[in-house]
This record gives C-alpha cells, sequence and structure tokens, in this order.
C-alpha cells in the first residue's frame, strides 16, 4: 500500500518555485543590507590587497572587501559591460585605462568633501578634476637574474645585445608596462629625450623588430614570464617593476631590477569611484583610506612603491641618477588599440 | 506509447530551457553583433577578416592545432582504451583514476609542471644531454610541439573515454571468427576490430578537436602572445581593442568551425554505424 504524504504536486511546484525565487533575490538583498563592497584591481596586487588592506578596511571602516583582481583592460570591460548595474564600488587600474573608463562615463568625480585625504597627494596624483587618483607608484626597468647577470643591465640598449638571443621576454602592449619596452626603443632609434621620442612610434616598433631573436616570448599573463626569469630560463624580463620584483628579492630569490642609464619609468596606479556603483558611502570611505598615511605607508613599504601622499615617508626608494619618465598618457589611450594591433602582428611567429 | 514517450521527452525540458537561457539567447545576441553595421546588415567585419593575412595565419594555426592535439590524443588513447577493456577490478579504478584525477588540477598548475619539463635545464633536455642524443638544449618551451603536448594530455580523457566505451560492448567473438578463418593478426585488426570502433574514435575525436579548437588559457599560457589563435584574438577584441564587431565576427567562425565538426562527425559516425 502506498502511502500518501499530503504533499501535492502543485503544492510541490508552488513550493519549489518559492525557493527558487527566494535563492535568486537572496544573495541581491542580503548584499543590499551588508558593509560589503566589490573592489577591481590588478591581479598583481593581490597578495598586498589580501594581507594589508582587506584587514585595515574592517577595522577602520567596517567594509568588507571582495577582490576582483585582473587587468585594467578586463576591469574597464567589466564596469563597461555592466553600466546600467554596476557591481564594482570602486576600481584601482592604470591610468591610459582611466582616461577611457572617463570617456565612456563609467567614473564618479572624487571630491575632498567625500575624501578628505585627497588634499595631502602630490599635485600630479590627482587626474581630470578629481575623476581618479595615483595612490603609490612603483617604478619600473629592467628585471634580471643576478646569477645569470652579476653587473646588473646597465642600458636599455642591453636588451638588443646579440647574446642575449632568446633570453628576454617582453610584455604585450596589451598590458600596461607593455608601453615601457616601446618607449625605451623609441629612444634608442631617435636618440631623442623622451619627451620627444614617445611620439616617434613608427621608430618604436622599427627597433622593436630588431629586438625579435633575442625573445624567448611576450606574454600578457605577468605571473609565468616572473617564474622563468627566476628559474633562470631567460635573464631579462623587461618593463617590469618595483612591486613585484623587490619584494621577491627580498624573498631571497635571484633577481633584481635594474634602473638603466636611459631613464625608469612611474607606473601609474590609479584608483576610482564607479558610477553609480553599489554603496557609495562605503566606497568613499575605502578611496580615503587608501589615500591615507597609514595605508600609503603600509602598501608602499610591502609593494616597494612610492607613496602619493606627501605626509608619508615610506616605501620605494627611487635610484639616484636616474631621469623618471611619466608618458602622455592620452596620447598612449588615443593609440593603445592600434598598437596592439601592430605589435601583436610584428611579434607574431 | 507514444503519450508515455511524448511525457518522458518532458523530461529534456530543464535541460533545453537552460540551454535556451545561458546558451542559446547570449550566443545569438552575439552573432547579431557580427552583421550589424553602422546603416544595418553588412558583412564587412567578415570580408575585412579574410581579407587580412594575419587572420588568416591565425586560422590555420587554430585548426593545425587543433588538427594535431586530435591525432596526438588519438595514438595515445586508442591502446589505453583496448587496456582499459581488458582491465578488471582493481586495475580497472587505477585507469580510471588515472584518467579523470588529472582533470581536477587546474590548467594552470600543469602548465607551470610543463615548464618545469619543458626548459632548457629541465627533465627532458636534461635527458637528452644525457643520453647524448643532444649537445645542448632544445628549445621547447614556447613551441608548438609544446602547445600540442599539452593540450593532448589535458583533453585526453575526452578521446580514451568514448573509444573505451565502444571497445567493451564489442563482441569480442568477431575477430576470433575472423581468425578461425585465417585472417592474420594485422588483417583482423585493420578490418574488423578497427573499423567496429570506429565510431567511439569518431566521436572522441570530435570532442578534442572542438575543444582544442577553441581553447584559450593552455596557449596563452604556453605559446604566450606570438602563437596567438582564434580564442585569444577573440579575447584580444572584446578586452583589448574593445571591438565587439570582430570578437563577435570571430565567435561566429570558431563556432562555424565547431558547428561543422559536429555534423561531420555525426555523419561520419552514421556512416560507419550503417556500414557495420
Amino acid at each position: 500500500m502506498i502511502q500518501t504524504t499530503g504533499f501535492s504536486r502543485r503544492r510541490f511546484l508552488r513550493t519549489t518555485g518559492a525557493a527558487a525565487a527566494a535563492s535568486f533575490a537572496a544573495p541581491a538583498l542580503l548584499r543590499a543590507q551588508t558593509s560589503e563592497i566589490v573592489i577591481g584591481c590588478a591581479g598583481s596586487h593581490s597578495a598586498w590587497m589580501e594581507e594589508i588592506v582587506a584587514p585595515h578596511m574592517k577595522s577602520a571602516i567596517g567594509a568588507d572587501i571582495l577582490f576582483e583582481g585582473t587587468k585594467s583592460s578586463v576591469n574597464l570591460e567589466k564596469m563597461a559591460s555592466n553600466k546600467d548595474k554596476p557591481y564594482l564600488s570602486v576600481v584601482q587600474m592604470d591610468d591610459p585605462v582611466m582616461i577611457q573608463a572617463v570617456e565612456a562615463d563609467l567614473l564618479a568625480p572624487i571630491t575632498p568633501e567625500a575624501v578628505p585625504n585627497m588634499a595631502d597627494l602630490r599635485p600630479d596624483a590627482v587626474h581630470m578634476e578629481g575623476m581618479w587618483c595615483n595612490y603609490v607608484q612603483p617604478w619600473a626597468g629592467i628585471a634580471y637574474n643576478s646569477d645569470f647577470l652579476p653587473e646588473g643591465v646597465p642600458a636599455w640598449e642591453a636588451l638588443w645585445a646579440p647574446e642575449s638571443k632568446g633570453q628576454v621576454i617582453i610584455p604585450s602592449l596589451q598590458n600596461t608596462e607593455g608601453a615601457w619596452t616601446l618607449f625605451a626603443a623609441a629612444m634608442l632609434a631617435t636618440g631623442k629625450p623622451f619627451s620627444e621620442a614617445q611620439y616617434e612610434i613608427d621608430a618604436a616598433f622599427a627597433k622593436l623588430e630588431a629586438l625579435k631573436p633575442n625573445l624567448l616570448s611576450v606574454y600578457s599573463t605577468m605571473s609565468q614570464a616572473f617564474n622563468l626569469l627566476e628559474q633562470g630560463e631567460i635573464t631579462m624580463l623587461a618593463g617590469n617593476f618595483s612591486s613585484y620584483t623587490l619584494p621577491r628579492k627580498a624573498e631571497g630569490v635571484p633577481v633584481d631590477l635594474a634602473a638603466p642609464k636611459e631613464g625608469i619609468f612611474a607606473m601609474p596606479s590609479g584608483i576610482c569611484l564607479v558610477k553609480g556603483g553599489p554603496n557609495p558611502e562605503l566606497a568613499q570611505a575605502y578611496v580615503n583610506e587608501m589615500l591615507g598615511p597609514d595605508m600609503q605607508a603600509a602598501v608602499a613599504d610591502f609593494a616597494a612603491s612610492v607613496p602619493a601622499n606627501t605626509t608619508v615617508k615610506a616605501g620605494a626608494a627611487i635610484p639616484d641618477g636616474v631621469e623618471i619618465h611619466s608618458p602622455d598618457w592620452a596620447f598612449v589611450a588615443a593609440n593603445r588599440r592600434a598598437w596592439i594591433d601592430r605589435f601583436d602582428k610584428l611579434m607574431a611567429l | 506509447m507514444s503519450g508515455r514517450l511524448d511525457r518522458i521527452g518532458l523530461l529534456a525540458v530543464p535541460a533545453l530551457g537552460f540551454l535556451a537561457v545561458v546558451y542559446a539567447l547570449p550566443l545569438a545576441m552575439l552573432l547579431a553583433k557580427s552583421v550589424q553595421g553602422p546603416d544595418g546588415f553588412s558583412l564587412a567585419e567578415y570580408r575585412a577578416f579574410f581579407a587580412d593575412e594575419y587572420n588568416l595565419r591565425v586560422l590555420f594555426r587554430t585548426l593545425r592545432v587543433a588538427a594535431l592535439t586530435t591525432a596526438l590524443a588519438f595514438v595515445i588513447a586508442y591502446p589505453t582504451a583496448f587496456a582499459m577493456s581488458r582491465a578488471k577490478g582493481i586495475w580497472l579504478t587505477v585507469f580510471l583514476v588515472a584518467l579523470v584525477l588529472p582533470m581536477s588540477l587546474g590548467v594552470v598548475v600543469k602548465a607551470f609542471a610543463w615548464s618545469i619539463l619543458f626548459r632548457a635545464n629541465g627533465v627532458l633536455n636534461s635527458a637528452l644531454m644525457g643520453l647524448g642524443l643532444t649537445e645542448r638544449p632544445v628549445r621547447m618551451l614556447f613551441t608548438e610541439t609544446a602547445l600540442v603536448v599539452g593540450a593532448a594530455n589535458v583533453f585526453l580523457p575526452f578521446m580514451v573515454l568514448p573509444i573505451y566505451s565502444v571497445i567493451r560492448q564489442l563482441d569480442a567473438r568477431l575477430p576470433e571468427a575472423a581468425a578461425s578463418l585465417g585472417a592474420t593478426p594485422w588483417f583482423r585488426f585493420t578490418r574488423v576490430t578497427l573499423p567496429l570502433t570506429l565510431p567511439g574514435v569518431v566521436a572522441g575525436s570530435a570532442f578534442v578537436f572542438s575543444l582544442a579548437v577553441s581553447m584559450y588559457v593552455i596557449p596563452s599560457l604556453i605559446v604566450g602572445e606570438r602563437q596567438q589563435n582564434l580564442s585569444m584574438l577573440i579575447a584580444r577584441s572584446f578586452l583589448f581593442l574593445r571591438n565587439e564587431a570582430l570578437g563577435s565576427t570571430l565567435a561566429a567562425i570558431l563556432l562555424a568551425i565547431a558547428i561543422a565538426v559536429v555534423l561531420g562527425s555525426g555523419w561520419a559516425a552514421a556512416r560507419l554505424g550503417a556500414r557495420r
């Protein structure tokens, strides 16, 4: 004999339907009531974001931080794709991509009223009337394996040296740091100072073509390329930066960062508020903390970077005797897509 | 009877609904963008794609790597599937675990492991030089060979399992009957066993080719940006060039290849089934 449970088919459907609807709705309802904010950042920043930033934000402003670490261009795509209903509150990405984000009307301005620590920043760390700020700035040169090159790398021309055949990896132009090799090539090809050479892109690409015999690969995922440098599979990794190489050196890995005589580059690490992003007050508080002295000192020390807050004395020492170049990012942003296409075709095997 | 069948057919509705929402709908929206010009319907993006020599090289490379990966996976999988079909008890479990367990390991982890294997002072080069086969390290990292080996490694289960399932159903008396009629081992294999297992080979090849032709993470990690394939071009179009029309066009071309492979393998499997 079959016993009935008194649970009709219709009731079953009604119950499961309600449960499904509740499941779908629950995350949104819960999120609206919580102190959780989602931050887009660089994948290579995940270590210090988790170790330093997340605990500080929990204790200082009561925020539960979720990080999405990826490339700046991917962060931009996430913002653009979700423009009508943003889920990111704050994004930390590079200046040329910030310009594209401003053009696409994806950012909300940062104001000193909402973010008081903004007043202590270097004037050149605030861009387009507060649409974004630089928080810390690592410096970029050539990372090298110190077991194989104990004398270091004196000049950018070393990348082109015949003895470096198959020993070099450079970043793709899809990565912001890819621009450094391009600009170094422009300086070497034209013999002009950086301020003029950065616009000589045809000469830069011609010089880059001469680099091909020395290239083992072109990366868009830096960690694997850096791993090959540590293992001695390559001797030089162009365009790498202090926030990545110097902490590894401090851990005893045989790598170092060279400041070639032609100059080094300032990595453009920016922070912005997403227009219409969730929890705007908490997002502003997060940005304020990131620009404040405690976070600035902690991140600058951890990531061997230069703080943007003028009241902070910490972080990476800028190498003496070399010029720090900062490109015309508007020019980069306007031409970057065409450069990526040209670069990929030039470097293809 | 047919009414019962119809009701059983309703069991597929959740899967169909799921696919319609998460696959067909976004795909249709994506494909629509590939034929959308400023003045309405346009095939300009397709013409531009096929007019660019670089794109054709990428397309050819994508197909070549997928074909080589499928071929290598077949060469390794076919005898493995036979060994599995003969295995019993604990040995069959060992085979299945050895086949399935590596799938739980991420491709990123595998890529780092392969770099240890393929690098200049890695295991393979040390062995080659130790055996006196080469005097200096052979470049293996960032080569198409490394990509094919790595991809075949990842996709191997998708070739082994369909072949294994067909071999298990093979009537062992048929090759024995051929032997009793005086057929040599080679004749028995080429005229009896191989034709009977071909449906499994076709299914496995369709799986592996479809996966290999659309892989993104594996080539990104193993050969980098200098040897782009179609999937890498799609990612570049959406994320870096911010050209949705180009990205959609590339996705449509990749989809057309996948559909051709599925239809072609279905046709081949049907013909082989009819011949049996």
